[in-house]
Parts: structure tokens; sequence; C-alpha cells
């Protein structure tokens, strides 16, 4: 009898332990890297998510960087664009802060939607780039291959911050006020040089633009999750 | 025509016009050159430029920018924070992600000169301030080394709190007198640990800075000046003193003991090679040479004979190596009186058992070694230097092989013969003596049988070998002893019997008669069955009284091996009988055997007692004098 209770005892213990285990670790038992639209409770941090935002960020900057350098290097000494690029970019429509004051002035909100306007007024562009950029004569791979990085590493970037957006003001429909992009004609003039300038012009602004948002976003970062303390 | 020399004198003119006013020094001042434009903090910037030659007149420079998608043209707001020929653009007037056009004007009283434009987008010109404050902590945690931990802080201008403006560092280091800068790129953290300085030296640090896109390097940071301590160093000058005295203790301890158990310490471990040990030898009177001592060592008393053996009737038995020599028993009925002789007490001791332990060698061993012995009691000086001599040798060596043992010297002129001593009260000169009775087969085959010429009368052969019993003259008994033959094998011992006639008390070869001794009764009265040889004739049966066989009565034993064996009863029957307790290990066997005779004749302390059967003489019941 002494043995039954015994084992009784074990199959009791045992069973605690499982149940016990399914009903602790039933949170912690999926980590998805990202949470699906919508939901409310989601495994990854808001610090997390800017951490990540932020990389993704910087790495198309630092690309556009490149790029733009690359060409410049290669079509565009001596022709002057420079003093053309002054024309502005298709996003200038978009208010953005211009300095520091501006910027944190600014609510949160604002620019987070004001970052997410800024990223989908570039898809269409960074699409066509990225096709277009093929047909340059003699265009070097590295031109070629960094544009198609751009193109997805934004993709990636917009979904981050769509899921920040939902996670800061959930439930508020952001604005989806962007700008439409419709420099795709003069990437394919016949002419060469205001083709080229075409190219110039849009790498430009893509430089400019992934500064913005990277630099609204770790601004945003240290404000939000760093309470203005990094 | 006309034309032409118009315009040529028009240029002659202006050339005339332009000479002159350079020779006089004005003009227009050259047009400025924008050097450069720098934001420090991301938040301001300023532009300098350079001037051109100011054409003899002072020169005003005016700085006019414009911003990108405006018309609007504005001259620079602040020309003198910045200092000569720059324009400060203070924070309200410096926007980013704008392209600045921006040219300066030089302008005097000639004219005026326009520098070109300059574009700059104020996000790509920042270069910050040196970071500051630059410290250095030793940590020392529980279980890690000690590890150098250098921090800094950012240019106080620059905002990286808020995030507007995210900084990188690096940070270079030499040796005080080192030539080469090492670079560590340090990323946006403001510390760094150093663990792998060389203690002690001394370094210098510095660090500069630079944003995270675009922008340049600031200026190195002021020098510091680290100094590694040397705590480290003791540390480990601590662990050689302990080691160090550590190890002197051991050796003073292993001195020590050495020291004081050296010779122990040398036997356990080199020990002493035993050498050869013989029971009842000692190896030391070995080599002083005094036979007597050592004669008294191995228990042979009395050897060699001394003055006390002048008393005693010895009697002596040669063996003779020759088959012809068959010496028929005399019956020497009127041979009263022998010679004693003297037997040496056999003390039974251990020493020196050698190589002649067998039993049955160790009894022929003991007949020889009696033998030997026996000659040598005598007074005759020469015998006794003979003896000596043989004694010597034979006491060395050892019969290991096959040799004519009893090398019977039939042609020693000389006779040695063993005084015929009177024996003493107990020992009536009727007695006669016999040689060792092995009564079979003694085969002192062996070869090495280089027994000592003890010789008596055989000083010069001294290779020979002779157990030598002198009968006496007046030995009235008629024995025959068994010769030893050395190359036959048999193993019949003839014991010599001198002739009654020879009167001589010294030996005499040839006329000794040869007795086989054929069993050994071994009782009370020990009695010898000497074997009729082929001179049957001659022969006597001897016979115990009391017993139907033909015994001779052993009356004694001399020198260990010499029976005295009592005189025929029908010739003279002596009462006396002498019952030497005596040990004598004799090996009687019976029947033949081949015996490999290794024995050493030189020990008659060898010849152990022998236990064994009724046919062995017990020579224990032999005692000679005591």
């Amino acid at each position: 009898s002494r043995t039954k209770t015994q084992s009784t005892e074990q199959c009791l213990l045992l069973v605690v332990l499982l149940v016990s285990n399914m009903l602790l670790t039933k949170e912690g038992v999926t980590s998805l890297p990202i949470c699906p639209n919508g939901s409310v409770n989601c495994q990854v941090s808001l610090g997390e998510l800017f951490d990540r935002a932020v990389k993704l960020s910087h790495y198309i900057h630092f690309l556009s960087s490149e790029i733009f350098n690359e060409f410049d290097e290669r079509y565009a000494q001596g022709r002057g664009f420079i003093t053309k690029a002054v024309n502005g970019c298709h996003t200038s429509s978009l208010t953005t802060p211009e300095d520091k004051e501006q910027a944190q002035q600014i609510h949160h909100e604002d620019l987070l939607n004001l970052i997410l306007g800024v990223l989908r007024s570039w898809n269409d562009p960074l699409i066509h780039l990225a096709s277009e950029v093929q047909r340059i004569k003699e265009a070097p791979d590295t031109i070629l291959w960094k544009a198609v990085e751009i193109e997805e590493q934004n993709k990636r970037l917009l979904e981050g911050m769509e899921k920040i957006v939902g996670r800061v003001h959930p439930g508020e429909i952001g604005n989806d006020a962007y700008s439409q992009w419709e420099g795709l004609p003069s990437l394919q003039l016949a002419d060469e040089d205001s083709r080229l300038f075409a190219f110039y012009n849009l790498l430009h602004c893509l430089r400019r633009d992934s500064h913005k948002i990277d630099n609204y976003l770790k601004l945003l970062k240290c404000r939000l999750i760093h309470d203005s303390n990094c | 025509r006309s034309i032409k020399t118009s315009s040529g004198i028009q240029i002659i003119i202006n050339c005339l016009a332009l000479t002159s006013l350079s020779l006089t020094g004005e003009s227009p001042p050259e047009k400025p050159t924008i050097i450069k434009c720098r934001s420090p903090e991301k938040e301001t910037f300023t532009c300098w430029w350079k001037p051109g030659s100011d054409g003899g007149h002072p020169t005003n420079y005016t700085l006019l920018y414009s911003k990108e998608g405006e018309q609007q043209v504005y001259e620079c707001p602040d020309y003198r924070t910045a200092g000569p020929n720059s324009c400060y653009f203070d924070k309200k007037h410096t926007s980013f992600w704008t392209i600045y056009n921006i040219t300066v004007r030089a302008t005097n009283k000639m004219g005026s000169n326009v520098s070109d434009p300059h574009y700059v987008d104020v996000t790509y010109i920042v270069q910050p301030d040196p970071p500051v404050n630059v410290t250095l902590e030793l940590k020392k945690p529980i279980n890690t080394k000690p590890y150098l931990v250098l921090s800094w802080s950012p240019p106080p201008l620059a905002d990286v709190r808020s995030g507007w403006l995210t900084l990188e560092y690096e940070l270079r280091l030499k040796p005080e007198e080192g030539e080469e800068w090492e670079t560590v790129f340090v990323g946006q953290q403001t510390q760094y640990k150093m663990f792998s300085l060389n203690p002690g030296k001394k370094y210098i640090v510095q660090i500069h800075c630079k944003p995270d896109h675009h922008g340049s390097w600031s200026e190195w940071s002021s020098e510091k000046y680290i100094q590694i301590p040397t705590d480290f160093r003791v540390k480990d000058m601590v662990v050689w003193i302990i080691v160090g005295v550590l190890s002197s203790l051991i050796c003073l301890i292993m001195s020590w003991t050495m020291v004081l158990k050296g010779y122990r310490m040398i036997a356990f471990i080199l020990p002493p090679v035993p050498g050869p040990k013989i029971k009842g030898i000692d190896t030391h009177l070995l080599e002083t040479g005094k036979s007597e001592e050592l004669l008294s060592a191995l228990g042979c008393h009395g050897f060699p004979p001394t003055s006390d053996c002048e008393e005693l009737l010895i009697e002596y038995l040669e063996v003779e190596d020759s088959e012809d020599q068959q010496l028929m028993p005399s019956h020497d009925n009127g041979h009263p009186s022998k010679n004693a002789k003297m037997i040496p007490k056999e003390k039974d001791s251990d020493s020196g058992r050698g190589s002649c332990d067998s039993p049955s060698v160790l009894s022929e061993k003991c007949r020889e070694s009696r033998a030997l012995p026996s000659t040598l009691q005598t007074q005759d000086v020469r015998d006794v230097q003979e003896n000596k001599e043989g004694k010597r040798s034979w006491e060395t060596e050892c019969i290991a092989s096959e040799q004519k043992i009893l090398l019977f010297n039939n042609e020693s002129t000389k006779e040695t013969t063993w005084p015929a001593t009177q024996l003493p009260d107990n020992h009536p000169p009727m007695f006669a003596y016999h040689s060792i009775v092995d009564a079979h087969k003694i085969t002192m085959t062996t070869t090495n049988v280089n027994i000592a010429s003890f010789l008596v009368g055989n000083e010069e052969h001294k290779s020979q070998y002779s157990i030598t019993e002198t009968v006496h003259d007046d030995m009235e008994k008629q024995r025959e002893m068994e010769n030893l033959h050395s190359k036959t094998d048999q193993t019949t011992m003839q014991v010599i019997k001198t002739r009654p006639n020879d009167k001589s008390p010294f030996l005499n070869p040839k006329l000794m008669d040869y007795v086989e001794v054929h069993k050994v009764r071994q009782d009370k009265e020990t009695a010898v069955l000497l074997k009729h040889k082929e001179n049957s004739g001659k022969r006597e049966k001897y016979t115990v009284p009391g017993t139907s066989k033909e015994y001779t009565k052993v009356s004694t034993v001399v020198d260990h091996n010499i029976l005295v064996l009592m005189p025929d009863s029908r010739i003279h029957h002596t009462s006396v009988i002498q019952e030497p307790a005596m040990e004598m290990s004799q090996n009687l066997q019976q029947g033949q055997a081949e015996k490999n005779m290794s024995y050493c004749l030189t020990v008659p302390s060898e010849c152990k007692r022998e236990t064994s059967g009724s046919e062995y003489m017990d020579p224990s019941s032999f005692m000679p004098f005591k």
C-alpha cells in the first residue's frame, strides 16, 4: 500500500507539473518577430520595433548615399547637375521639419505619419529606379544592386513603421497623405543628358529623404524610448 | 583696311589704359574664394572665404546666399562671430535638407568681384568638436584580471541626448616612447575597456568623433597619459618569492636528511653486492692465510696437527692410482700396534658449503678431506711443510670435474709417512687406520680433483693426490684399500694396506694392501666390511666378533677420512675401541654409480653427518680424542 501511495503521489505531481507548465509557458511558446496587423498584445516591444526601424533607415540612407556618390562620380562630372537640382523633389509638398527645433516641436504622432507619408511616396519611384537604372548605358553593377536593395529595404521599413504607428496610436487611421511621383517620363527621356540629370535628381532626392527619415526616427526613438536621454 | 586699323588702335588704347591703371595700383578686388563651411553641432554653421587681392583699395566683402526653391537672396547675418572673412549662420538662419547657394562679393572703390557660388547642404558639413572629459578608471574584479576603463563625454555643443545628432567615436593610443598610433573604432559608446596593456608603461590616448552620417572627424582630444599600475607585477613577484623560499626549504631539508642518514640512504639506493658466501669459511681468514685460524673456523680442530698429535698413532693409507697395484691385504696379524691416526674432530658447521653440498659428494668429499688432513699429522717437518702446502692447495680447491683424484705418487721417492706415533692411551697402537671408506663407488674420477697434494711424500707432485694412509709398520693388519681410480668408473676404493712387513713408519705405498670396503655396518660398533680382492688368497676374513658377516670394526675415524679399523679379532683383540664421537659424513653406497665428484676437499667440516641408511657409517660414533 505504501508503494501505491507513492506512485499516486508521483502521478499527481507529474500532472501538476505539466498543467502548470502549460499555463505558464502559454504566452512564451511562440515569439513571432512581427506581430500580425491589428493585434494589440504583441510580443515585440516598442523599443525593439524602433531599434529595427532605426537600423533599417540607417541602412537605407547609407545605400542611398553610396549610390548617389557613385552616380555622381561616373555620370555627373562637369555637367553642373547640382545647379539644376535646386528644383526640388516630389516630396517637397510634404511639410517636414527643417531643423532641430521644428523637429522637437512636432508631435510624435504627426512625425510618425509624416515618416509614413514619405516612405509611401518613395514606393513607386524606387521600383522604377531599380528597373530604369539598368537601362543606363554601362551602368555599374554596384549601382544596380544598390537600387534593388534600397527598394526592398524601403518596403520593410514601411511595414515596420506601420506597426509602430499601430502601437503608438492604435485605432486611428493614419494620415495617408503622400506625394505622388510623376518623374517616370523623365527617366525615359531620349536625351541622355536629360535622362542622366533625371537620375541624378532622383538619387539626390532619395539621399535627402532617407536622411530625413533616419533623423526623425532617431529623434523619436530617443524621445519615446529613452525619454530624451540617449 | 580702315576697320582693321581702327580696331587695332582701340585695342592699343585699351591696353594702355589698363596698364596705366595697374601701374597706379587700383583695381577692383579679386574674386574671393569660399574656403569651407562647417557646422559644429548640426544647428549652426559658418562659412569662411579667402579674399583675393584687394586691388589696392580697401575691399568690402559681402556674403550672399539663397536657399533652394527660393528666389530670395539674403546676406550673411553675422560677419563677426566667426572671425574675419567668415559668416556665421545661427540657428534661425540654418536650415537642413536645403541647399544653400552662397557667394561672396568683394567690393572696392574700383569695382567688385563675386566669388563662385558655393552650394552647401548643412546636413553634410557637420564636424563636431572633440570629445571632452576623458577619464580613466582601474577596475579590479574578483576573479578576473584588472583592466582599465577609458570613458569620455561628447562635445558639449552636440545634442546627442535628443537624438538630433548621433556621434561615432574613435580613439588612438601609443606607448609614450612609441611612434605609431594604434587606432580603435569604438562606435557610439562613450567608454572603452582596455585589457592588454603592459604594466608599468606609460601610454598616450586620444579620442575624436564624427556624425554617424556624413560629416567629418573632429580634432583629436587633448593627450591623456595612462600609467599602468605596477601592482600587477608585484603580484607575480610575490608568487616567485614564495616559490623560491619553498624550494630552498626543500633543499635544506633534503640536504639535512642526507647528512644524517646518508649512509643508510646510499645503502638503500645502492645495496652492497653480496659476495660469495661459503658456509663455514670466513673470507677474511682466507685472505689472511692463517691456516690455524682458518681451520679452527672450519672446525677442524687440531689441524694441522699440533704437538698433541705426536702422540697419536697415525696410520696412513695411500691410495694409488695404479691398477697394477692391487695390494693384497696382508694379514698382519702381528700387527698390533698401529698408528692411530688422528682424526680430527669434525664438526658440523654450516659455513662454507659451496658447491659441495650434494650429499653424495659430501661424503666423498669428507672422505677425501679426511684423508687429506690425516696425512698431515706428522711430526716430520717435511711432512708438515708438505702438508701445509698440500693443505693449502687442498683447502682452496674444489674438485669439479673428473680427474684423477687419487693419484698416487708411485714415483715418489720420498716416503712421507706419518710418523708412527703412539696413540694416546686410548689408542692402542694396534689400530689401523684406513682412509675414508667410500665403500663402493667413489668416483674420484672427477678430474678436478686437485686434491691438494697434502701428500706426505709427494711434495714433488703436488698435483697428485693421494690419500695416504700410512700404516704403521707395526700394523699387523692387512687391509685392502681401495684404490680410487680417477678414470675408471670403478668406485671401489681400495684401501691400501701396508704390508705388514713394512716396518718403516713411513708409508710404503707399494707395500700397502688394499681392501675393498664392501659394506659398512652402522651400529654401535661400526664395522666395515671389507671385500676381498683378487688375491683372495691373502684375504682374510675379518669378522667382527659376534657377527656372521665379515666385518671389521671401525674403531675410529681419523681426520675425517680415515677409518681406524679394529684389528682382526683373530689377530688381535683390542679391547680398546675408540669410539670417537665424530662426525663424519660418509657416503657409503652400494652399487655402482658414477658420480661427478665435485667437492671441496678443503673443508672437512663440509662433511656433514650423514644420516642415511644402515649402510652408512655413522661418524658420530667416532670421536677421536675428545
